[in-house]
């Protein structure tokens, strides 16, 4: 690059990283602002350093309930998607069929389908059977909307995986379904592993369903932080500190898997 | 086969059904408040939909909230992958920084958003204040600028990791053609231009589809940021149909607006998703 292009770069991506960073840090230094500094007039970046958030949220029973509830959902989540999500993911990777292009169609467009359709259904029939409010019930339209989205990742995963490693097990008198379990799911075990990740993200963040689906005992973090935003003013000081805490467990996931993030996350996206 | 048909069968019980379902629904009259049942009206509620100038209103509002904010994460994301490529120092922790709009919860994004705009109080403010203005507008409080923080939000939650996905398909292009077009004089911008674009144009194709399709994600964050007002300015078709199912207690009209959506999104998008299904199974060895 030549220096004129140099300088235009750098002018662009400062230019962006405020743009992407500023609000974060605004979410970061209000979290550890006292009320006063919150509403200085004018603002101020950093005021007086204190904890009162953090203790405040922490010690919030029903916010913490749902804090909890999150983590149940989302584990929940991981262990039932990817239940239905690996042996439908390997069946496809391995399947020599002329149904293979119209079921791997089917799982994209099942997974672009916008999140309401599903919506209206489940709560007609959770309402009858008294799933509103459960996290079994969250738990049960998480999965069918992480589901195909877990398929779709880890099918890439088996693709890599050489069949003849599979071929040579089962010569030594493996069965299919042990050449699956002992070869095939420990060698896609980074992809299992991503796969799993991001599910769990998702069902962290997810937000129709979680508003939709349930009203008080299986509140999840990502609604009962709009608590915070009351009649009688907004408590910014409590909803940056939340936010951090609810933000914190899925940044440190996605730098995790970062080397795999953009390629699991795209979901289809090769180009 | 047999190892995918009992989680096939789950599966569309569990994903096809629901979507045959909300067709269903939206051909009754449905009154959840009483006890009387259901009354068929067949396509009566896909007609009343046409002469709603309220759900009108949310076919423009899909429209902008689509296109500006996609054709802004496409363009930026493509530039900052470009930039990110030259691995100029100083940048190397710019990928780590991208990752995290991404994964922020969406309902957290639009209250960092919220609390970054607060008038008066909020970082913009001060962000303002240090070139020695003063600013205390209620942006959400207009009808243009709360659309326009809606569309800013989408670029901020979505632009990053488009250019990462750019960045990937843009490093497995080889070096040898830039270094062909830079002896031809070519400059750094017209090298991409003349090589890189064209090299990544299905990759672009992709991502642009997927965008599309996740375009309305951004749910949570107009749920939060502005509840689709004022006026309506801001609320897009899935907000519409979530206003009508779970605040009026129309779940027949929801429905039918929301299935409408899926047919129209489905009609438009299908043949990507089918190409990319068919790439997907070429590339699979059995």
């Amino acid at each position: 690059m030549k220096p004129g292009e140099k300088l235009f770069a750098y002018v662009v991506a400062t230019i962006f990283i405020v743009f992407l960073v500023a609000p974060v840090v605004w979410l970061l230094s209000t979290s550890f602002k006292g009320q006063l500094d919150i509403f200085a007039k004018p603002p101020i970046l950093i005021g007086d350093f204190t904890l009162e958030n953090y203790r405040e949220v922490l010690t919030d029973r029903r916010f913490m309930g749902s804090f909890l509830n999150s983590v149940i959902i989302s584990s929940l989540t991981v262990v039932f998607s990817m239940l239905l999500a690996l042996p439908a993911a390997y069946g496809l990777s391995r399947l020599r069929s002329p149904a293979k292009i119209p079921l791997l169609s089917w799982v994209l467009l099942v997974r672009a389908a916008p999140g309401m359709i599903y919506v209206i259904p489940y709560f007609m029939v959770f309402n009858e059977v008294g799933l509103i409010d459960t996290r079994v019930g969250l738990v049960l339209i998480n999965t069918v909307f992480t589901a195909p989205l877990a398929i779709w990742i880890l099918i890439s995963f088996f693709d890599g995986i050489p069949y003849e490693i599979e071929e040579a097990a089962r010569v030594d008198g493996a069965t299919r379904f042990q050449a699956f379990t002992k070869v095939a799911i420990p060698m896609a075990a980074p992809g299992i592993a991503s796969a799993a990740i991001l599910v769990f993200i998702f069902s962290w963040n997810e937000f129709l369903f979680a508003l939709t689906m349930t009203r008080f005992e299986a509140k999840t973090a990502a609604i009962a932080i709009l608590n915070y935003m009351g009649y009688e003013g907004t408590e910014w000081g409590k909803i940056a500190a939340a936010g951090i805490l609810i933000l914190l467990p899925v940044a440190i996931f996605a730098i995790g898997i970062r080397k795999y993030f953009v390629q699991t996350a795209a979901g289809g996206v090769k180009g | 086969m047999t190892l995918i048909l009992p989680t096939f069968l789950t599966l569309v019980a569990i994903t096809v059904l629901p979507i045959l379902i909300t067709f269903g629904i939206s051909l009754f009259y449905i009154k959840l408040t009483s006890t009387a049942g259901p009354v068929f009206i067949g396509l009566e509620n896909y007609f009343e939909l046409f002469t709603d100038d309220r759900f009108l209103n949310s076919l423009v509002v899909t429209v902008e909230l689509i296109f500006i904010p996609v054709a802004l994460q496409i363009v930026i994301g493509l530039l900052l992958a470009m930039i990110l490529k030259e691995k100029l120092p100083g940048m190397g922790w710019m990928r780590i920084a991208f990752l995290l709009p991404a994964v922020i919860p969406p309902a957290v994004s639009g209250l960092v958003w919220k609390l970054f705009i607060v008038p008066g109080a909020g970082g913009l403010t001060y962000g303002a204040s240090l070139f020695g203005m003063n600013l205390s507008l209620d942006l959400l409080s207009m009808p243009s600028s709360a659309l326009a923080v809606v569309i800013a939000t989408s670029v901020w939650v979505g632009t990053p990791f488009v250019a990462l996905l750019m960045l990937s398909a843009l490093e497995s292009i080889g070096e040898e053609q830039y270094e062909a077009a830079r002896i031809d004089g070519a400059n750094w911008f017209q090298r991409h231009w003349y090589i890189s674009i064209p090299e990544m144009l299905p990759v672009v194709v992709t991502v642009t589809v997927f965008r599309i399709l996740e375009a309305l994600a951004i749910f949570p964050i107009i749920f939060v940021l502005t509840g689709g007002g004022p006026a309506g300015s801001t609320e897009p078709i899935n907000y519409y149909a979530y206003v009508n199912g779970f605040e009026y207690l129309r779940v027949d009209y929801a429905a039918t607006i929301i299935f409408f959506f899926f047919v129209a999104m489905m009609g438009a998008t299908a043949p990507f998703l089918i190409n990319i299904a068919r790439r997907e199974g070429r590339e699979a060895r059995s």
